[in-house]
């Protein structure tokens, strides 16, 4: 990190400054209607722009590597299985009348609570350091790599190793006993537009809505 | 199974790659005149002259899609002293191409060849009414039928034309004889002249 | 004021490219198709074998009314055709033509940036699946994604071979370090990528998501007009990007005979006999069903992948 003596303040903001912060209030704002709509698939679908305006966040940084990685995982991946799962629920068009939890007021504060001991960390680490980004890069590609592989090896085989514990378990826990089983063939049934289940009620069903039934029957798996 | 895997595959590329160089299939038809086979049932022509109301054609279309109306007349004897005839007149004859299901009946079943395939098929109508074509219609369609294939090299003659062939041959027969008499008449007189 | 001219050519030239090469990947699709069918295919539009067919698709597109059903979402379902073509539109910025930066815009992390824009592009499709309130869309949405979920990791996959190879993520850098004998080594890779990238695409024989005889047209079912003309450009936009993608990642972008002043046209003939191939997979194979489509991905291509990465480590350690 360059330290640089004399900063030139934050009363005649660059353009990239200004950018930043308005692309964070979008971030925020985006990320306030995720939680708070209550509309499913719009709540997933705001998660893109706020993940989104992540990325942007870290582009300003000059953390190129960085922000398309948080692309290609959150709003490639991650996302694409949030409506994958929520399109299984059969998450209707319009407000879904249960999608309030009740414990609002708990979330909201646990929120407050992460993001004041999150805001407090860095500005109790930085304080008015001054990190230049004009020179080169450090979040380049290259730059991101040796810190990675030369001095946070070992975070980084701790994690894939954490990742590697979840894998097994998700392995485990859908091997367990017939039913559940029986529950993954007919989400695969529902995706490939066959009643999973071959008796002739099913037959009358699956025009209506496979996917739904299929999510019945793995909760009753499940439980 | 293929001895080696994806073969199948592979054989599959080919024969698609294949036709691609080939010629293609299609026919211009618009642009470019189908070549139809010599027996094409494209439209019926109705040759009137030989036509003698007999109603066969109407009744066994399995459609009904002929319509034939006709009158009698009377006509005078041939020779005097004769008996009148009475001689079916066609008034109209006409084939409803929206219902003709081209099955070709009424040709096989016509007695006098009045009626005949002709592979004309552009004659489509934004009207459904206009499918009914009239006699006259129908007459000028004989102008397309073709010529019928020749017969075999070995095969029988023709019925009319061997008839139509003793006819003349006994005609001609007749005119020699006539003629040979007339000679043996005309020199008959002569050597009795002489 | 030059570099900023320099970025407005450059960007111009990205969007010609970007109007242009998908319609010509669509009519060769049109031609080439038809003659490996014994057929002609268009031959009136325009008057020489109907070179300007997808003209008139377009005109007649623009002229059929833009239907939103009742029932839809509709903001998210108008939404969707634009989500799913611009990753593409951003992409083709990202990929090298020729050598000395004829490129739209070098990225040092570029290859990343090509991935994750085009898992980008998908969102459209279950976008669009979803917000159409039709049941033959959710599941073209369902199948969408996870078609996604099961192909992206291969392709990613493969990709990661080549940067290993190259030392590099940046497009321009990996086709600098391209050499011929890449081609043999990188092999199963390319195989990998491209197949996952056609899965991607949702080209046959991996068009589970559209499968017009099961699901009428998945996603798209209920567009019309000029936003069901976005997703068909969105597919050909796509199949160009993968075939330069391909191009750039394993057939050396550039390199060849003359490459000193022909470079950009090596890239361009590479890219264009792929989307040939991409055609003639079409014309060839029939549709998978959506369970091969899964055990194909999950059961061959990731362990291919894994092998190819492998490889390339053992042999970047004995060469190095």
């Amino acid at each position: 990190m360059t330290l640089a003596a004399a900063h030139p303040g934050f009363m005649s903001p660059s353009g990239v400054e200004i950018a930043f912060a308005l692309v964070g209030i979008a971030t925020l704002g985006a990320a306030l209607i995720t939680v708070t709509t209550r509309q499913l698939v719009h709540a997933a679908l705001w998660l893109v722009v706020a993940l989104g305006g992540l990325a942007i966040e870290y582009l300003l940084l000059t953390a190129e590597f960085i922000a398309w990685v948080q692309v290609l995982i959150y709003v490639g991946s991650v996302v694409v299985l949030l409506l994958f799962g929520l399109m299984l629920t059969k998450a209707p068009i319009g407000r879904s009348p249960d999608a309030d939890s009740g414990n609002g007021w708990v979330a909201l504060t646990v929120a407050v609570a992460a993001a004041a001991t999150l805001v407090w960390v860095v500005v109790d680490a930085f304080r008015s350091t001054w990190i230049d980004l004009g020179g080169a890069a450090q979040g380049s590609t290259k730059v991101t790599g040796a810190v990675l592989f030369r001095h946070w090896v070992l975070p980084f085989e701790a994690l894939s190793v954490l990742l590697l514990a979840a894998l097994v378990g998700a392995i485990v826990l859908s091997r367990r006993g017939a039913p559940a089983r029986r529950a993954a063939s007919a989400a695969l049934g529902a995706l490939s537009g066959r009643g999973a289940s071959s008796g002739p009620g099913a037959m009358s069903e699956r025009a209506a809505g496979s996917e739904r039934a299929a999510v019945s029957k793995r909760k009753t798996g499940e439980s | 199974m293929s001895p080696v895997p994806g073969h199948g595959l592979a054989k599959g590329l080919a024969v698609t790659l294949r036709t691609m160089t080939r010629r293609s299939v299609t026919h211009q038809y618009p642009d470019a005149a189908p070549q139809l086979p010599p027996r094409s049932r494209g439209v019926i022509g109705l040759f009137e002259e030989n036509c003698t109301v007999c109603m066969l054609c109407a009744r066994e279309c399995p459609d009904w899609c002929i319509y034939i109306d006709s009158h009698k007349e009377t006509v005078p004897p041939a020779a005097p002293g004769g008996r009148e005839r009475s001689r079916n007149v066609l008034d109209r004859f006409a084939i409803d191409f929206s219902l003709c299901m081209y099955c070709g009946i009424c040709i096989e079943v016509c007695p006098f060849d009045a009626l005949f395939w002709s592979p004309e098929f552009e004659y489509a109508e934004t009207d459904i009414r206009e499918l009914t074509h009239e006699r006259d219609k129908l007459r000028e369609w004989m102008w397309t039928v073709p010529t019928p294939p020749a017969l075999d090299p070995g095969a029988e003659e023709p019925k009319e034309i061997a008839a139509a062939r003793k006819t003349a041959e006994k005609l001609a027969a007749a005119q020699e004889t006539a003629a040979q008499e007339g000679t043996a008449q005309e020199t008959e007189p002569r050597e009795g002249d002489a | 004021m030059s570099g900023t001219l320099d970025v407005v050519l450059r960007l111009v030239a990205v969007l010609v490219a970007f109007l242009v090469l998908p319609l010509v990947v669509g009519q060769t699709e049109h031609k080439v198709m038809a003659h490996m069918q014994g057929r002609l295919g268009p031959m009136y539009a325009g008057g020489f074998h109907g070179w300007a067919q997808l003209v008139a698709d377009g005109v007649k597109f623009a002229q059929k009314e833009d239907v939103v059903p009742a029932g839809a979402d509709r903001r998210v379902f108008q939404l969707a055709p634009a989500v799913s073509l611009l990753p593409y539109l951003l992409v083709l910025i990202a990929i090298p033509v020729g050598p000395n930066g004829l490129v739209g815009q070098a990225i040092d992390a570029g290859l990343f940036f090509v991935l994750a824009v085009m898992g980008v592009g998908v969102l459209g499709s279950i976008m669009a699946g979803w917000a159409s309130a039709n049941k033959f869309s959710l599941l073209g949405g369902l199948r969408t994604a996870a078609q996604l979920m099961a192909y992206e990791l291969p392709m990613l996959l493969a990709a990661g071979s080549v940067a290993m190879a190259a030392g590099t993520i940046s497009l321009p850098g990996i086709v600098q370090a391209f050499h011929w004998w890449w081609i043999p080594w990188q092999l199963i890779g390319g195989l990998v990528f491209f197949t996952a990238g056609l899965a991607e695409l949702q080209r046959p024989p991996f068009d589970m998501p559209v499968a017009d005889s099961e699901i009428i047209f998945g996603a798209y079912t209920e567009y019309t007009g000029l936003r069901f003309a976005l997703f068909l450009l969105a597919e050909y936009a796509g199949i160009v990007v993968l075939c330069a993608l391909t191009t750039v990642l394993f057939l050396g972008g550039w390199h060849g005979p003359l490459s000193g002043s022909f470079g950009w046209l090596w890239t361009l003939v590479k890219t264009a006999l792929l989307a040939f191939v991409v055609i003639w997979l079409r014309v060839t194979y029939p549709r998978l069903r959506e369970d091969q489509l899964q055990k194909l991905a999950w059961t061959v291509l990731i362990p291919l992948g894994l092998a190819q990465i492998a490889l390339t480590g053992i042999v970047k350690v004995v060469i190095s």
